[in-house]
């Protein structure tokens, strides 16, 4: 056990979780005082006909004030306030959020506002600028990934102004989070191959980063022993029930685990890579996650070969020799990714070169790795990361994850 | 029926005074490394124009501020905060983490791990600040300390190690 010195822990979101779970929101909101929640949402949700399964799940036991299905993909300020209007003019007492990270945060915006009485946002931003409890909030994932239904974290973009502000607070944890197997059956294989490596990727920063701890290394391992069980299957065979509801408890466990012990250098290139050239977040998870074993195994292999039981199970666990787990792991990272690759129709990319837009245009040019590196020295994960990187460490692992090649570990210098 | 026992608030004197000089210290080596390390200088010719931060202790001090003069030059702007607009603050919650960190037995990054640290200011320049600090610390310490401090201690040639470390003492010590 590697008991850290001093530690801190934090989450008091209620999970309720099932095949059922949907049902149980009108209980929920009368704990919590609230009798006529808005909805939050976006297009893609709603045209997947999740709203209408929520609705006709929780019509008897509530009034729904509004429902606002119009969340733009990234979170945006305007869209916050616009939302808060409504909210307002609808007299409504709570926010339920159905969707994925970006409706999560446009949620957790328009609570800022409705709760404070606020009309500018920018006031709140920052760490613990909240000093109290917020208006209720429920939150429904429709991916298995993000973690965001368990994070104290919202994201929202000011388009106008090329700002991008962070909140930071324990008052936007959700009250509850409903982890229902409905909300991601109708997910697309590709979508739930890098969702499901997002939380993958979550999980294995959180037991091997530097702020890890025995109750986020609990949540971490949990939720690793339920993707290498489940992520594949459900890539394979979308419909299976047990299997999404596995992988939506694999994902908040994830969650719980990384903002309670933050995650490392697979994050750090991965934002980079995501505000550069817009590779969305999962796939860039997926991609690194092996990248950011090899780096760090001189610092932390004792870790990374703990994870060979979660995620080979039992059997690959005993026959491999303690010395060479760490690197099973990571092989068998890349075994998984290269099962999604195949149970997606070769949708998911399992390196830089493969990423493609919807057009099927190359999104990582080769020429674009320097910016990705450059931009990679300015974020505050890298903080967590038990090796260091220069520019010239980022710009090799952005190399070799564009090509597909292992990390040579003799260039990865060591102090 | 037990006595009630007033605790009044007091100075840990001895521990404030010591991470007052390792600060001050600190950011005269800063100064000084600024004009003999081209990381330092490249670290700082990247800031924003007249940028400042400070690196405090809660609830009230000591400070080391540092920042970027009218012409561009680096200096230690001491520890008295009024009238210095800053751009970052990097704030050390309680002495005790201070003194971990002044002693070395936890790194910066250990520190923020174990969430001791509070920004105020954007990150990309926390993360810059970071980077130089742990540059001039493997100016003054010697390697078996500097490990303990930094996450990587890193591979400089002897020239660079050795003459730049006599070079930002000795501007240390004049405070140039």
């Amino acid at each position: 056990m590697n008991l850290p010195g001093y530690y801190e822990f934090c989450c008091r979101v209620k999970i309720i979780a099932g095949h059922d779970a949907l049902e149980k929101i009108p209980d929920a909101l009368a704990y919590l005082r609230a009798r006529t929640p808005m909805i939050v949402s976006d297009k893609g949700v709603a045209g997947a006909g999740l709203i209408d399964i929520v609705t006709s799940a929780i019509k008897d036991g509530v009034t729904i004030g509004a429902v606002a299905d119009d969340v733009t993909p990234d979170s945006d300020l305007q869209v916050v306030h616009r939302l808060a209007r409504l909210y307002r003019e609808k007299r409504c007492d709570s926010l339920i959020a159905v969707g994925g990270g970006s409706v999560m945060d446009t949620a957790k915006g328009v609570n800022i506002l409705i709760s404070e009485n606020a009309d500018d946002l920018m006031k709140f931003s920052g760490a613990n600028a909240l000093k109290r409890a917020l208006k209720p909030l429920i939150a429904i994932p429709t991916t298995a990934g993000t973690g965001s239904e368990v994070t104290l974290v919202a994201v929202v973009k000011d388009h106008e102004r090329h700002l991008k502000m962070a909140f930071v607070s324990y008052f936007l944890l959700p009250d509850v989070s409903v982890l229902d197997s409905r909300m991601t059956l109708s997910l697309p294989p590709a979508i739930t191959a890098a969702t499901g490596m997002d939380a993958l990727a979550h999980a294995v920063e959180a037991y091997t980063c530097l702020a890890k701890n025995p109750l986020s290394d609990a949540h971490a391992l949990a939720a690793i022993n339920l993707i290498g069980e489940n992520l594949v299957r459900v890539t394979r065979d979308p419909g299976d029930k047990n299997g999404r509801l596995a992988m939506a408890n694999a994902a908040t466990l994830a969650g719980i685990a990384f903002s309670n012990s933050m995650v490392g250098m697979v994050h750090t290139l991965g934002h980079s890579a995501g505000s550069v050239c817009g590779v969305p977040h999962g796939v860039c998870m997926a991609i690194l996650l092996p990248y950011g074993l090899e780096y760090n195994m001189h610092k932390n292999g004792h870790l990374t070969a703990e994870l060979l039981f979660p995620l080979g199970g039992a059997q690959v666990y005993a026959a491999t020799p303690e010395g060479e787990r760490a690197d099973k792991v990571i092989a068998l990272v890349r075994r998984i990714n290269e099962d999604l690759h195949e149970a997606s129709g070769g949708r998911h990319p399992r390196f830089f070169r493969e990423v493609v837009d919807r057009e099927g245009k190359q999104m990582v040019p080769r020429e674009k790795l320097p910016e990705i590196a450059k931009t990679a020295l300015s974020d505050g994960s890298l903080f967590y990361n038990p090796e260091d990187l220069d520019y010239d460490d980022f710009l090799m692992v952005m190399e070799t994850s564009w090509e597909g090649e292992p990390l040579e570990r003799r260039k990865i210098k060591k102090g | 029926m037990g006595t009630i026992r007033e605790v009044k608030s007091g100075k840990k004197s001895l521990k404030k005074d010591y991470v007052a000089i390792m600060m001050w210290f600190m950011g005269r080596a800063i100064q000084a490394a600024a004009s003999v390390d081209r990381d330092v200088r490249k670290e700082f010719a990247e800031l924003p124009d007249r940028f400042t931060f400070d690196l405090c202790v809660m609830p009230d001090g000591p400070h080391m501020i540092v920042g970027k003069d009218r012409k561009g030059y680096v200096r230690y702007m001491g520890w008295d905060t009024e009238g210095k607009r800053t751009n970052l603050r990097i704030k050390i919650k309680n002495l005790e983490a201070a003194i971990l960190m002044f002693t070395f037995q936890e790194s910066t990054a250990l520190a923020t791990a174990r969430n001791r640290l509070v920004v105020d200011g954007e990150v990309p320049h926390a993360c810059a600040a970071v980077r130089i600090l742990d540059i001039v610390e493997v100016y003054l310490l010697p390697k078996i300390i500097a490990k303990l401090a930094v996450k990587r201690y890193p591979l400089w040639s002897p020239g660079r190690k050795y003459i730049g470390r006599v070079f930002v003492y000795l501007r240390t010590v004049l405070g140039l």
